[in-house]
């Protein structure tokens, strides 16, 4: 279960591998790619709306110069048959007839033609409607035009009810004034800009000075009302001017506003902004298109190469795993083999007492086997002695391969209850020996009553025996060496420290020493898996493995075990 | 031919003990020490030819103490005691002018055997010495009251 719950962690954590690929491998060129679309996009769009600006422009000054022009014409054609003909020839209706036949033949905008003397009565007229003799002195054209000489109205309905506009001219002939009016037909004039076209939404029209239309909206007629936008442009001066803005009903529009000599009326021209910004969005479609097809792509390269580099990556951390096992083993034999050699010089002392004690007893039996020889008490107590020595011998030499014994058997791999206090004192115990024949001191300080942990007993024997031989090594002919072991709780672990006052580890190798294979020693004389087996031991036990150390001084192993864990790989 | 004047050096105690009668049960004479240091003390003060070291010992290791006999007494023939996973220190020792070694556990008579080959060694090499300052006597006699030679040495 264990061993599935690692898997799970394994494999969550080559998914994190894999999501940072992608992400990583990603954003950059994503983010790239965006940028350069808003460039593009920014520079496209101020391109397009200025083009759009110039068009509208161009459009309104033409425009403006052809509704003026015909403005312009119907002004002077009154101004003219008003100086060249005298009120009473004009009043008289026949001469007036004859005059609109002609004049209408010239000008087919003129819808009809009046005459009035200086109180405004409407003495002459010849058209559709019958006007004739109506009081016009209190309407607005009549009063502007004695005060001014010439007059344009803007477009109004009148007593006629049908939309129009009246050009006036005033002739002051003999000191007496009269006046010339002539009506222009509104659909004639609002033709002038309802067939400008620009793009599909493209319109113009006509408002005079207080932004009331004097031309249909080709998008319903309107005539005669304020357009809401009028704000918008009424500042235009005399020149065209092009700019962007958003209209009342919240649509983007672009204008461009000219003013009209002739009435001071605004010719404006209008686009929506989503039409003439439509080249831009069938582009933008376009680009959005191929991002996310590429982007597609992309992100499907990144998940394979992701993916592919995630697989290798755990079969790397399998074999690494594998690795680590095999090392393991080869330290434990290692190990095996350095306890052996060490155990083979601790038996050699008794077996060589002893077989001096043989050739001592072997002496006295030969000195009785001469005829007439007794054997004497003091020969007696010799044998004893020497008996009594090598029986002695035995039980030292016993006791050594019983700590081999205790140090081999490490098949079992179940965890076990285990008072690392104890387990100290007998790893101590397999080194004393060689420790006191060094000239070291072990001193062993453990906690009473400390908890026992559930762990590997016989694999935390190997960490402590490695970290003993290695501090025996540090200390190796200094004078007053000392190896100290602490054995504590320190919260909820069981720390163990190993110091001593050897040759210390110089600190570029401090980083070092947990690498298998590294060793400072001679070549021969170690195999470098001594350390990287500790460490391979504590961590796969839950604990964590630390070193401190001063060149010269000394170097503390700490071992900490916690006190409950279920370790990673128990017995692995 | 003088008798074999051996030192013993082992820190067991019992083996000292022990081999000592031995070895004078042999017609030897023999001084026992348990460490490097001791074994140097006896030395200055003692006449000896030959000198069983052991390798392994607390204090002055074996070899360290070989090094130091040899350069204070470089007449003394030294047989080194080794076990199985120290035959590098043996090897040491030879280089170092060690006469011989001897693997533990090892046989009385094979150590008496090295011990007379030792020994005739070192009476072999003071005949020369002797030869060489009597000769040096006969070729220049007022040599002898040249303060600096010992003839007693």
């Amino acid at each position: 279960m264990d061993s599935l719950q690692n898997n799970g962690e394994q494999s969550a954590k080559f998914k994190r591998i894999r999501r940072m690929i992608i992400t990583r491998v990603l954003i950059a060129p994503f983010l790239i790619v965006m940028l350069v679309c808003g460039v593009l996009v920014y520079f496209f769009a101020d391109a397009l709306g200025r083009r759009a600006l110039g068009e509208l422009s161009r459009i309104t000054e033409g425009h403006r110069a052809l509704v003026d022009e015909f403005l312009a014409e119907q002004v002077s054609a009154l101004e003219f048959t008003a100086t060249t003909r005298s009120f009473e020839e004009l009043a008289s209706g026949n001469r007036l007839d004859t005059l609109f036949l002609d004049l209408k033949s010239k000008f087919p905008a003129f819808e009809d033609i009046g005459v009035f003397d200086e109180k405004g009565h409407h003495v002459a007229y010849v058209g559709s409607y019958d006007l004739e003799g109506k009081d016009y002195s209190n309407t607005d054209w009549f009063k502007a035009v004695s005060r001014r000489g010439v007059y344009v109205s803007d477009v109004f309905k009148g007593y006629r009810n049908v939309p129009h506009f009246v050009i006036a001219a005033q002739r002051i002939e003999g000191g007496r004034p009269w006046y010339l009016r002539a009506t222009i037909d509104s659909a004639y004039f609002s033709n002038l800009v309802k067939n400008v076209r620009v793009g599909s939404t493209g319109q113009a029209f006509i408002v005079n000075g207080q932004g009331v239309f004097q031309t249909g909206l080709s998008s319903g007629d309107r005539l005669k009302q304020q357009d809401p936008d009028w704000r918008l442009y009424r500042k235009a001066e005399t020149g065209v001017e092009s700019f962007t803005a958003r209209a009342s009903d919240g649509t983007m529009y672009l204008y461009a506003v000219g003013r009209l000599q002739e009435t001071g009326w605004l010719l404006v021209v209008r686009q929506k902004a989503t039409d003439a910004y439509a080249p831009l969005a069938r582009a933008v479609g376009v680009a959005v298109l191929v991002i996310a097809l590429g982007g597609g792509v992309v992100v499907l390269t990144a998940f394979v190469l992701a993916s592919g580099l995630a697989g290798q990556l755990a079969v790397v951390e399998v074999e690494k795993r594998e690795m680590s096992n095999k090392l393991l083993a080869a330290g434990k034999l290692a190990e095996v083999g350095e306890m052996s050699a060490g155990m083979a010089h601790e038996i050699n002392n008794p077996l060589q007492v002893m077989m001096a004690e043989c050739y001592l007893i072997n002496d006295v039996l030969n000195d009785l086997e001469i005829p007439d020889k007794n054997l004497t008490p003091a020969d007696l107590s010799t044998i004893r002695d020497s008996m009594a020595q090598i029986s002695m011998q035995i039980s030292r030499c016993s006791l050594i391969t019983q700590g081999l014994l205790k140090f081999a058997r490490k098949s079992d791999p179940a965890l076990h209850e285990v008072d690392l206090g104890d387990m100290v004192e007998d790893v101590v115990s397999m080194v004393d020996k060689r420790a006191h024949i060094d000239g070291v001191s072990i001193v062993v300080s453990a906690e009473k009553g400390l908890p026992r942990i559930m762990s590997d007993e016989s694999q935390l024997q190997q960490v402590f025996l490695n970290l003993l031989n290695n501090a025996l090594y540090a200390v190796h002919n200094r004078p007053g060496a000392e190896i100290r072991i602490a054995v504590q709780q320190e919260h909820n672990e069981i720390v163990v420290s190993v110091a001593d006052n050897g040759c210390g580890i110089e600190p570029e190798n401090l980083s070092k020493i947990f690498l298998p294979f590294f060793t400072t020693k001679p070549v021969g004389q170690g195999t470098g898996l001594g350390l990287s087996t500790c460490y391979g031991i504590v961590e796969r036990l839950g604990g964590r493995i630390e070193v401190q150390s001063e060149p010269g001084a000394g170097t503390v192993f700490t071992v900490r075990m916690p006190l409950s864990h279920a370790p990673a790989h128990p017995g692995a | 031919m003088s008798i074999v004047q051996i030192l013993l050096v082992d820190d067991e105690e019992r083996f000292l003990s022990t081999t000592k009668i031995l070895l004078e049960k042999r017609g030897m004479n023999a001084r026992t020490a348990t460490g490097g240091q001791e074994a140097l003390n006896i030395l200055a003060g003692n006449p000896v030819d030959v000198v069983i070291l052991d390798v392994k010992m607390p204090g002055m290791d074996g070899v360290e103490t070989l090094r130091r006999i040899k350069r204070d007494h470089p007449l003394v023939e030294v047989i080194m005691l080794t076990g199985h996973a120290s035959v590098e220190s043996a090897v040491e020792g030879l280089k170092l002018g060690a006469f011989d070694y001897v693997m533990k556990p090892c046989d009385v008579p094979e150590l008496v055997e090295k011990i007379k080959e030792a020994f005739a060694r070192k009476q072999a090499m003071d005949e020369k010495i002797r030869k060489a300052r009597i000769d040096r006597i006969i070729s220049h006699p007022m040599a002898v009251f040249d303060k600096r030679t010992d003839l007693d040495d």
